[in-house]
């Protein structure tokens, strides 16, 4: 990777980037530590390894798209494509097919530590074991418009259409619990405590289920759509993209029901993309349509920027698991990857 | 924009050559590439690079609004094409002979994702010439189809008579007087009459005039779909225009399909643009009125139930107090 110029960012101090020639349509750092991995709009999924970032291997995973990527269970990454294929890719580079769809596209796939995994295809969403064997298929409404594993791996949520329905992996008998909310449902997010889902509407704003009492929270005032939503480690705050600021929603103290959200890094007028917070901290990573990235302390409000604009919309972004890398991408094509371990 | 990606809408009864269009479309030789969304129980096979195998989903959209409706799956569908762009030209649409055009219309009007990267090119309705006037009498779908044409394929004009045509096309232009005709045979027409028409673009609103002189009305029936076209000479005061037609859209929203209109607005040089699918509105200045020519403002709605004398005491009642411009 070469070195980035500007000292003004974080990425001219302890980053480096490169231009990778596609859209990044996801990135993930596996979960051994070791390997970065981006798939893009090409089809192709760039392998790097945090020791030697300057060699990013390119691995043929899909035929027309990757359209989802996320870290895989124990490591490396795996990613869902237009070619209707879910592969693996292992932190050195080398793929497999894990299954396979016929036609129909794999629009999002997702993985837990315990070694299960998720593919979402049309209407279905296929649980793959540790293994890679279809588990099981769940069956939906209408087409799945996102999928998510709570903390512990137990259960999965997938949106829908008028709402969203909540699964036990391991149940003999499949019955889901059907959130309800009439609207187009698209991005999904599980509280860490495992008490609430979230999700983000067509309509601009979200909608939220409290399990205990099945009580309805609307967030609403969104500019835009919101695409990308991300708890913080503990669950205090919701962060969200679709605004022109870091949108968060206080879950604590009977929140996020009457609470006003609070908003960081705003006042550029430029919409937020892309979102996703620490690991460890309460602090999140929030990347702007205009290729602007920083990270901003949530209890502070202070903002450390990372990235300039210039380099394209930013379409991604990914901590390793221990927090001491930050990876982004953006629609053009660029990455970033940023060593924020104390030197 | 210009770098907006071109979406054509194919529409049309099964049966009536929209498959065979289609693959002319991708086989003839113009050096273009083309990504074609199809469902999944199209009638014959697409020869294509890119396919995509797609559920109809249409979603109400709950803004108030009780007739808009999108095509979920497009939204999807498009958000994720853009993002390998730059290994197609356009993008062609095929529904199902049942669709009801309107959600994919409303797709391209509401949705953010999809028109920061895509603009509607065109709804061009495929029809049997020799069934038509029986699908018309069954059917809402195909008139639906007609209503929200751009262009219509008069196709199997080979099974027809020249007398059985004309009662067509006269059909035809009684639901929506401002689409251009084409008669075909097989399908068979020049592909630069389908693709690249920039049929949504405001500029490019009323181009075909409907018949602004006639008094007739083209009334069949309360529950057909037709058309009326106003037009005024006194320039049309924009509160009064906006107020009427918020209100009137909000009131009969459901039974309007399209409306267009270019306004005249007074002390302005600039062509004031409209249109609108069901509730949704677009509008915005186009170029000058050209010199010595009268700045007439039109108006034409096409829709059920139609009061025209209602329509048109609204639409006169716009204009500014005082004698003609």
């Amino acid at each position: 990777m070469s070195q980035a110029a500007d000292p003004e960012f974080l990425l001219g101090q302890r980053g480096s980037s490169q231009e990778l020639g596609a859209w990044v349509i996801g990135l993930a750092f596996g979960r051994e530590g070791r390997s970065l991995h981006a798939g893009l709009g090409d089809g192709t999924v760039r392998v790097a390894q945090l020791a030697a970032s300057n060699d990013w291997l390119t691995v043929e995973a899909h035929k027309g798209a990757v359209l989802s990527l996320c870290a895989d269970a124990k490591d490396g990454a795996l990613t869902g494509g237009d070619d209707g294929r879910v592969m693996r890719i292992a932190p050195d580079g080398t793929a497999h097919e894990l299954a396979k769809f016929g036609s129909k596209w794999v629009e999002h796939v997702v993985a837990h530590e315990s070694g299960i995994r998720a593919a979402s295809v049309a209407k279905a969403v296929h649980v793959l074991d540790a293994k890679g064997e279809v588990m099981k298929s769940l069956a939906h409404p209408s087409t799945v418009g996102g999928i998510a594993f709570d903390a512990k791996g137990k259960r999965v949520a997938a949106s829908h259409y008028n709402g969203a329905s909540l699964w036990f992996v391991n149940a003999k008998e499949d019955k889901p619990r059907l959130l309800d909310w009439k609207g187009s449902h698209a991005a999904i997010a599980i509280h860490p405590e495992g008490g609430h889902v979230v999700t983000a509407m067509q309509e601009m704003s979200l909608h939220g289920w409290r399990l205990s009492d099945g009580q309805h929270m609307r967030m609403s005032g969104y500019p835009s759509k919101t695409h990308s939503l991300s708890f913080t480690n503990k669950g205090k705050w919701l962060a969200t993209s679709g605004a022109e600021a870091v949108v968060l929603w206080p879950f604590f103290g009977g929140g996020p029901m009457g609470k006003a959200p609070t908003e960081l890094a705003g006042g550029d007028a430029v919409m937020c993309t892309q979102v996703l917070c620490h690991p460890v901290h309460e602090m999140v990573a929030a990347g702007f349509e205009d290729g602007l990235v920083l990270l901003a302390d949530i209890n502070t409000g202070r903002v450390l920027p990372v990235a300039p604009p210039g380099h394209g919309g930013v379409s991604a972004l990914a901590w390793n698991p221990s927090g001491s890398h930050l990876a982004f991408g953006t629609e053009a094509g660029f990455v970033g990857l940023l060593d924020l371990s104390a030197r | 924009m210009s770098d907006l990606i071109p979406v054509t809408v194919l529409t049309g009864y099964l049966g009536a050559g929209k498959t065979t269009l289609l693959n002319r479309i991708l086989t003839e030789n113009h050096g273009k590439k083309f990504a074609v969304i199809i469902n999944e129980f199209g009638e014959l096979g697409v020869d294509n690079d890119l396919v995509v195998d797609a559920d109809e989903e249409v979603f109400e959209m709950n803004n108030g609004c009780i007739c808009c409706t999108v095509r979920g799956d497009l939204i999807r569908i498009l958000s994720s094409l853009m993002k390998r762009r730059d290994k197609f030209d356009g993008i062609i649409v095929e529904t199902t002979g049942l669709a009801d055009p309107a959600p994919v219309a409303q797709t391209f009007f509401v949705d953010e994702d999809v028109k920061r990267a895509t603009k509607l090119d065109a709804i061009v309705t495929v029809v049997d010439a020799k069934h038509l006037l029986a699908r018309l009498d069954d059917t809402k779908e195909a008139e639906e189809q007609i209503a929200f044409a751009d262009l219509i394929l008069l196709n199997k004009m080979d099974l027809v008579s020249e007398e059985e045509a004309v009662e067509v096309e006269r059909r035809i232009r009684a639901i929506n007087p401002m689409v251009e005709l084409i008669r075909s045979t097989k399908s068979d027409v020049p592909i630069s009459s389908v693709i690249g028409r920039d049929a949504f673009n405001l500029e490019r609103i009323l181009v075909r005039e409907p018949d602004f002189l006639s008094g007739e009305d083209h009334h069949e029936h309360d529950s057909e779909v037709n058309s009326v076209a106003f037009e005024v000479s006194r320039a049309i005061d924009p509160e009064k225009f906006n107020t009427w037609m918020t209100d009137l859209l909000a009131a009969k929203g459901q039974d309007l399909l399209r409306t267009k209109g270019i306004l005249a607005y007074p002390g302005e040089d600039r062509r004031f643009a409209f249109q609108a699918v069901h509730m949704i509105a677009d509008g915005d200045y186009i170029g000058p009125w050209k010199e010595g020519d009268a700045r007439k403002s039109k108006i034409v709605f096409i829709g059920r139930d139609l009061n025209r004398p209602q329509l048109r005491r609204g639409f006169e009642a716009c204009q500014v107090e005082g004698a003609a411009a």
